[in-house]
C-alpha cells in the first residue's frame, strides 16, 4: 500500500468514525430527551415511572409477570409501586433495588420462583432491558458489565442501548398506552370467556410436571440475594421475599428447599404457592401461573394482611 | 467465526493490516492461508482436516490430470477427485438421510430395519468448498484451466476465508490467478468493499434477522395459524432468505475486495425477474452457473433433444435442491423449480419474447413463494399442513405477535426493497456503487447504515446458508 492510498484510506476511516460518533451522540441525547417524557409502556415508560417515584413510595415490589399481574399496590397499606415485568429475574430486580434512595425507610418485596432460584444455568441475562440506561447510571453500567462481556460497540455507539425500542418510544410519546398518573405498576388480567374455556380444557389435561429430587441454589442468584440484603440492611429498608400463588403447585421439595435456604440466609420469606388451595376458584386464574384481576385483588389483600399489618 | 460477530471485528482489521504491510504477494498468501484456517477453526478445528484432505487430493489430481498423456489416465485422476470429494459429502451430509429413507422404505413393506444412522456433525461450508474444489479438477480435465504448482496458492484458493463457509463458489479460473499475482491496494476497491460490507450487514442483521423472528414464530406451530398468517410468514421468509444470503455474499465480496480480490456477483435483484429462468440467472449465481456448467452440460444440456433437455433440467434442479440439504423438502423445492424451468422452456420454444411481460413478475414470485414453503418447513408433513391451510382461504386478520418486531421488520423491509429499486433504476451494481460515491456521500451512507444497525439490529442468528 503506498503512502497516498494509506493516507486517503485512513482519512476515510477517520471521517466515518468521527461522523458516526457525533451523529450517534446526537441521536442518543435526543432519544434520552424523548424517552424521559414517556411514562407509559412496558419497555421504557415503566422504568422511567419507577425512577420518578422510587424516592417517594413506601413499598416497592419486584419480580416477573407473576409480580406484575398479582400485586395491586393500592391494596397495600402505604404508597406503593409494582415494578414487576415479564421475564425479569433477580439480576434486573437487584439492580433496581440498588437504585432506591439511601436511608429511606421502605418495604421491598421480591417475588422469587423456584424455577429461577434453582436454575443452574442462570446467567443474569434478564438485566438486558436496562441497557437503555447503560450510560446514564453507574449502578446499571456496573451491573450490566458484570453480566455481559465488554461490548466495545455499546461503549462507542451509545444509541445501541435503544436498539429495538425506537418505534415503541415514538408510539408511546404520541399515543401513551395508559394514563400514568393513575398507574401503580399493576397490570390486571381480565379474562374473557374464550381464555377461560382454554384454561378449563387445559385443566382437563394438564401438562406433566417433573419434580426434581434435589435443588441447588444458583451461585449467581445467591450473590444477588446477598447484595440486596446488604443494601437493604444498610439503607433502612425491610426486605421480604415471597412466592406468589400457583393454581396447583405439584412439586413441594423446591418449596421446602427455598424455605430452608432463605432461613439460613436470614431472609423474611413467605410462601404463598398454595394460598388458594383450600378455596380455589377458576375465576381467580387466567392460567395455571397467572392470577386474574379477581384473584390478584384477593391475593394483594392477603399479602397486605401478612406483611404490612404484621 | 461469524461476519457479524465481535471476534470478526477484531480478526479482520488485524489480518487487513498485517496483509497490506507485506509487500510480497507470496507472503500475503501465507497470511491469508493462516488466517483462513483460524477463521474456520474458530468453529471446529477438527474439521480443518477435511479441508486439508480435499485440498491435497485435488492439488495432486490437478497436476496428475495435466501430466497424464492418455485420456484414461486423466479420467482416472478425475474419478479419484470426484469420489474423494463427493464421498466426503455423501458421508457427512447425506449418509443419515439415505439411511433414514432406506429404513422408512423398508418399513412400508413391513421390514423393520435397525437404526443405521451415525452421530455425525455436518461440517460448516463442506458443500461450498467441495463444489469449488471440484470445479478446479473438472476444468483441468476439460482442458480449460492449467493446474497450479504453488501449493500455498492452491490451499489459499480452497480456504480463502471470505467465501469459505457460504460462498460465493468462486471458480479457480477467476480466483486462483488473482492469488498467484501481486495485488495492489486500490482506493476505489476499498470504498466499494466498505460500502458493500455495510449494506450486507444491514441486509443480514437488520432486515433478515428481524423478519426471521416472525417467520420462526409462525413456522414453529403452523397448525394454529390462518391462511393470511401463513402467507405473510412465507412472504417474509422469501425476503428473509434473500437478504440473509445476499447480505452474507455482500460481506464476503466486500471483504475480499478490501484484500484486493474481485469476486463475481452472487445476487442481482432476483425478485425482479419475469420468469424462473431469469430468476436463476440472478439468484445465487455462483451456484446456478456451477450447476449449469458442471452438471446440466455434463448431462448433455440441450444438445440431445428436447426430452433429454427436460430430463436434464429436472435432474439438475433436483440435485441442486439436494445440495442445499439432506431432506426430501429440498428435493421438492428443486423439483418445483425444475418443473417451472421445463414448462418455460416448452412455452418459450413457441414465443418470440422469452418472458411473460409484467405478469411474469407476479408468476415468478408466486412460484418462488410456493417453493419457499418446502424450503423453510422442517419436514414434508409440515409443508403439507401449511399448503393445506393456505388453500383453506381463511384470510382473516393475520397473527401479529410482537407488534414492535413486526413494525420494525416491515419498515426495514421497505427500506431494503426501496434500496433495491434505487439500484435497479440507477442501473448500477451494488458491487460498484461505493466506488462511484464521493467521500461525503460515502460517509453519509455509512453513517446512516451504522445508525440503522445500532437502532434496529436483531439478535443475530447464524446465516441460513451456513447449514448447507
Amino acid at each position: 500500500m503506498d503512502k497516498i492510498n494509506l493516507k486517503s484510506t485512513l482519512k476515510l476511516i477517520l471521517y466515518i468514525l468521527v461522523v458516526t460518533y457525533v451523529v450517534d451522540k446526537v441521536i442518543y441525547f435526543s432519544l434520552n430527551m424523548l424517552s424521559d417524557k414517556i411514562l407509559s409502556g412496558q419497555a421504557v415508560g415503566k422504568l422511567n415511572h419507577f425512577i420518578t417515584v422510587k424516592d417517594s413510595v413506601d413499598i416497592v415490589t419486584f419480580g416477573n409477570s407473576r409480580t406484575n399481574h398479582h400485586i395491586n399496590p393500592q391494596k397495600l397499606s402505604g404508597s406503593g409501586f409494582n415494578m414487576g415485568a415479564d421475564a425479569r429475574s433477580i439480576a434486573f430486580c437487584a439492580t433496581l433495588i440498588k437504585l432506591l434512595p439511601e436511608n429511606k425507610e421502605q418495604l421491598v418485596i421480591v417475588n422469587v420462583d423456584s424455577k429461577n432460584v434453582f436454575d443452574p444455568k442462570y446467567s443474569g441475562i434478564d438485566i438486558s432491558p436496562l441497557r437503555i440506561r447503560y450510560h446514564r447510571s453507574k449502578v446499571i453500567k456496573r451491573e450490566i458489565d458484570r453480566v455481559f462481556s465488554f461490548d466495545p460497540i455499546q461503549n462507542f455507539y451509545w444509541s445501541k442501548g435503544y436498539n429495538g425500542k425506537v418505534l415503541g418510544l415514538f408510539k408511546n410519546y404520541f399515543v401513551p398506552k395508559y394514563d400514568h398518573t393513575t398507574y401503580y405498576g399493576y397490570d390486571p388480567i381480565y379474562v374473557n370467556e374464550t381464555q377461560r374455556e382454554i384454561f378449563r380444557n387445559f385443566l382437563k389435561n394438564p401438562k406433566r410436571v417433573e419434580c426434581k429430587e434435589e435443588y441447588v441454589l444458583s451461585d449467581l442468584y445467591k450473590s444477588y440475594l446477598d447484595e440486596i440484603k446488604a443494601f437493604c440492611t444498610k439503607n433502612n429498608k425491610k426486605l421480604v421475599l415471597i412466592t406468589a400463588p400457583f393454581y396447583d403447585d405439584v412439586c413441594k421439595k423446591d418449596n421446602q428447599k427455598m424455605k430452608q435456604v432463605f432461613e439460613e440466609m436470614q431472609f423474611e420469606y413467605y410462601d404463598f404457592s398454595d394460598v388458594f388451595k383450600e378455596n380455589n376458584k377458576i375465576e381467580y386464574w387466567k392460567d395455571d401461573v397467572h392470577l386474574s384481576d379477581e384473584g390478584a385483588q384477593l391475593f394483594s389483600e392477603i399479602l397486605n394482611k401478612t406483611l404490612v399489618k404484621k | 467465526m461469524l461476519f457479524n460477530s465481535l471476534e470478526f471485528l477484531l480478526f479482520f482489521p488485524t489480518v487487513f493490516i498485517l496483509y497490506w504491510i507485506l509487500k510480497n504477494h507470496k507472503q500475503q498468501n501465507i497470511v491469508l492461508l493462516i488466517s483462513s484456517y483460524i477463521f474456520y477453526a474458530w468453529w471446529d478445528w477438527r474439521f480443518l482436516s477435511l479441508i486439508l484432505f480435499s485440498s491435497f487430493v485435488d492439488y495432486v489430481s490437478g497436476l496428475k490430470i495435466e501430466a497424464s498423456n492418455t485420456q484414461t489416465g486423466k479420467k482416472r485422476w478425475l474419478i479419484i477427485s470426484l469420489c474423494s470429494n463427493l464421498g466426503l459429502l455423501a458421508i457427512f451430509k447425506y449418509y443419515n438421510f439415505f439411511a433414514n429413507s432406506f429404513a422408512d422404505l423398508m418399513g412400508t413393506v413391513g421390514w423393520q430395519v435397525n437404526d443405521l444412522t451415525l452421530n455425525i456433525i455436518l461440517p460448516v461450508g463442506i458443500s461450498f468448498y467441495t463444489f469449488q474444489t471440484l470445479s478446479y479438477t473438472i476444468d483441468i480435465y476439460r482442458g480449460q484451466f492449467k493446474p497450479t504448482k504453488d501449493v500455498i496458492s492452491f490451499l489459499t484458493y480452497i480456504s480463502f476465508f471470505p467465501q469459505l463457509v457460504a460462498g460465493p463458489i468462486e471458480r479457480a479460473s477467476n480466483l486462483l490467478p488473482q492469488i498467484e499475482r501481486k495485488r495492489t491496494f486500490k482506493k476505489q476497491w476499498f470504498n466499494e468493499g466498505v460500502f458493500q460490507i455495510l449494506v450486507g450487514l444491514f441486509r443480514k442483521i437488520v432486515i433478515a434477522d428481524n423478519l426471521g423472528t416472525y417467520v420462526d414464530a409462525v413456522y414453529f406451530n403452523p397448525e394454529i395459524h390462518n391462511s393470511s398468517t401463513l402467507v405473510l410468514a412465507t412472504f417474509f421468509y422469501a425476503f428473509q432468505i434473500y437478504y440473509d444470503f445476499s447480505g452474507y455474499s455482500d460481506i464476503a465480496i466486500g471483504t475480499a475486495k478490501l484484500l484486493g480480490f474481485k469476486f463475481h456477483q452472487n445476487f442481482n435483484l432476483p425478485y425482479f425477474s419475469k420468469s424462473i429462468t431469469e430468476f436463476w440467472r440472478k439468484w445465487h449465481m455462483s451456484l446456478s452457473f456451477w450447476l449449469r456448467d458442471y452438471l446440466y452440460i455434463s448431462l448433455g444440456g440441450n444438445r440431445k433433444g428436447i426430452k433429454i433437455t427436460y430430463r436434464n433440467l429436472m435432474l439438475t434442479m433436483l440435485l441442486g435442491g439436494l445440495w442445499h440439504g439432506s431432506s426430501w423438502n429440498f428435493v421438492i423445492w428443486g423439483g418445483i423449480h425444475g418443473l417451472a424451468l421445463s414448462c418455460e422452456k416448452f412455452i418459450f420454444s413457441f414465443k418470440k419474447n422469452k418472458d411473460f411481460g409484467f405478469l411474469g413478475y407476479i408468476y415468478t414470485f408466486i412460484v418462488v413463494l410456493l417453493s419457499w414453503v418446502f424450503f423453510r418447513a422442517p419436514d414434508l408433513g409440515t409443508s403439507a399442513t401449511i399448503i393445506k391451510k393456505i388453500l383453506s382461504f381463511d384470510f382473516l386478520m393475520p397473527f401479529i405477535g410482537d407488534f414492535n418486531n413486526v413494525a420494525i421488520s416491515v419498515l426495514m423491509l421497505l427500506l431494503g426493497i426501496g434500496f433495491d429499486f434505487y439500484i435497479r433504476l440507477k442501473k448500477v451494481h451494488l458491487e460498484d456503487l461505493g466506488g462511484q460515491l464521493s467521500t461525503v456521500k460515502l460517509v453519509t451512507f455509512a453513517t446512516a447504515i451504522i445508525m440503522l444497525l445500532n437502532l434496529f439490529y436483531s439478535t443475530s442468528n447464524n446465516f441460513i446458508y451456513f447449514q448447507f
